[in-house]
């Protein structure tokens, strides 16, 4: 059994049907997840399995909703994602665990506008001061063409 | 006793690039420290959703000028994953071949600016000069000193020939040499050990916590190296020893560099010395296969990730970047903010913050500025292309 295997079997035998897609690439194992179980599996993977790295967290809108997804591990990479809604979406912080996680959750909390609960200091990091609020450049809705004015007043 | 904000930057002489720190000192002691980052957003991960996957790399590969040759490998790579093509063996071995050369210049770039910091203008000098002899190797290898665009979609663009190789060893002796020398001043000049040892120390713990990267985890004792752990291109096959080194301060990131270019030399060597026989470039179609890659490269400021999620169509539905400096700015608010014994003092900021070989172009690429007060007009791509045809870019 390959290493990619033999980590995926221990997480279905600590998580059972909470990991309901998993796909298997040489060095990668993607699992998927629902939201409630998303900080477990990677407490789990950070304490249990001492996978202390976090890569980076990947934050993707896909058709139902917005993919975020935890990379962790630093030779065997595992990524657990989980999708949540668009209108208001939510998700645990992993900063506890993983302090490192800071600026990622950051970054996807200005570019698609998810919420992480009890972040320790969820402000304005990667955007212009003036960008305007409530709205998220990664977003399929936002429309990469406009650009800037080069210089104001010109019509 | 009453603590005042310091905000050094984001232009500032002891700052190379547009980074805002925002300084809390007691005195004169660092107790607090906050980034900001925004001020060189480029909106890459966007621009690159509407590039084709070919198109992409001439802009990956701007990401950062001193890592490109990281950053263009990491994105090929990345994006073969897609296809199921086999790449020619020469191609894996002559792409190490030019990302350790420029590991080379990167980590002499980094001594000089370190020694420049610590007020050593004489090391600066000497290293940016046989920086210089790496610099022409680059250039004749790749066509180009700085933005090499060595690594293609499918292999590589262009052959080393043998008389090159010759050149390019030769090259690699006057690197060793110096070196030697480097490494020799690095460990004896009092100098450089009364003001680095101790200077910004960053524990083994903290480095792990804040998932730390590259140069700056291997300082403080952590053997970890991605080239070792995932190898990539021919790195499974040349050999290797990671460097590490436990003081876990400035003077330790100065050694594990310094260290580690005698490993690019030997890496280098090894990879002409065994260079397959074979094409260099095999041609892939435009549309890669659905699905997913990830793929990370050790850039010379660490770990470089990248993540493309492809529908099988021209352009990636998603491309997601993570450089080196991103993951070290934790690690650099632990340094900065250490207590006790190692407790920072505000002229060790600017070597504490070079010790991470800061790329703020690189961290801050996500984007655009959009002013909406005002009269505010936007011109589309298409308009803009139109008006540069007529040749008058304001109306």
């Amino acid at each position: 059994m390959s290493m990619e295997e033999e980590v995926l079997r221990e997480l279905k035998e600590a998580f059972g049907d909470k990991i309901f897609e998993h796909k298997i690439q040489k060095m990668r194992v993607y699992v998927k997840v629902p939201i409630d179980s998303y900080s477990d599996v990677i407490k789990y993977l950070v304490l249990s399995k001492g996978m202390y790295h976090l890569e980076t967290i990947t934050g993707i809108e896909v058709k139902d909703g917005i993919e975020i997804m935890a990379h962790l591990g630093t030779g065997l990479c595992i990524s657990v994602r989980t999708t949540i809604g668009k209108e208001t979406p939510k998700a645990p912080s992993i900063c506890d665990l993983i302090p490192g996680a800071e600026f990622y959750e950051r970054e996807i909390h200005e570019l698609l506008g998810v919420v992480f609960e009890a972040h320790p200091n969820l402000k304005r990091f990667v955007l212009p001061d003036d960008w305007p609020e409530g709205v998220y450049p990664l977003r399929r809705s936002f429309e990469s063409k406009h650009n800037a004015p080069l210089r104001e007043g010109f019509e | 006793m009453s603590t005042f904000d310091v905000p050094i930057g984001p232009m500032h002489p002891a700052l190379p690039e547009p980074l805002l720190l925002k300084l809390e000192l007691e005195g004169e002691t660092v107790v607090g420290v906050d980034f900001d980052v925004s001020y060189m957003h480029r909106g890459i991960e966007k621009l690159l959703e509407t590039k084709t996957y070919f198109q992409g790399l001439p802009l990956v590969e701007r990401i950062c000028g001193i890592c490109n040759a990281a950053h263009g490998l990491c994105y090929t790579l990345n994006v073969e994953k897609l296809y199921d093509k086999e790449i020619p063996p020469r191609a894996q071995y002559l792409r190490l071949v030019v990302e350790e050369l420029s590991r080379i210049h990167s980590h002499l770039l980094w001594l000089g600016i370190a020694a420049f910091e610590i007020g050593f203008n004489t090391m600066f000098m000497y290293t940016w000069r046989d920086r210089e002899a790496v610099m022409d190797m680059l250039e004749a290898i790749t066509g180009n000193r700085v933005t090499t665009e060595y690594s293609q979609i499918g292999g590589v663009r262009r052959d080393i020939p043998p008389n090159l190789a010759d050149k390019l060893l030769k090259t690699m002796d006057i690197v060793e040499e110096r070196t030697k020398y480097y490494v020799k001043v690095a460990l004896t000049e009092r100098t450089i050990a009364k003001r680095t040892q101790g200077v910004g120390y960053l524990s083994p713990e903290e480095a792990k916590a804040t998932c730390a990267v590259g140069p700056v985890l291997r300082a403080s004792g952590v053997k970890n190296d991605i080239r070792a752990d995932d190898p990539y291109a021919a790195h499974s096959d040349v050999p290797f020893n990671v460097i590490t080194y436990d003081t876990c301060d400035v003077f330790a990131r100065i050694v594990v560099r310094a260290q580690e270019l005698f490993e690019c030399v030997n890496m280098i060597r090894t990879a002409l010395k065994n260079l397959p026989e074979g094409p260099y470039r095999v041609k892939l179609p435009m549309k890669p296969n659905a699905g997913e890659a990830l793929t990370r490269v050790e850039a010379p400021r660490g770990e470089l990730f990248h993540y493309t999620l492809s529908e099988g169509a021209l352009k990636p539905y998603r491309y997601k970047v993570r450089t080196p400096t991103l993951a070290n700015l934790g690690a650099l608010r632990a340094m900065l903010t250490s207590k006790g014994r190692y407790v920072v003092n505000i002229g060790d900021v600017p070597i504490s913050y070079g010790s991470i070989d800061p790329c703020i172009c690189c961290t801050a690429r996500v984007h655009f500025v959009d002013l909406k007060k005002g009269k505010s007009w936007v011109w589309t791509i298409d308009e803009l292309r139109e008006r540069s045809k007529r040749g008058r870019l304001l109306p």
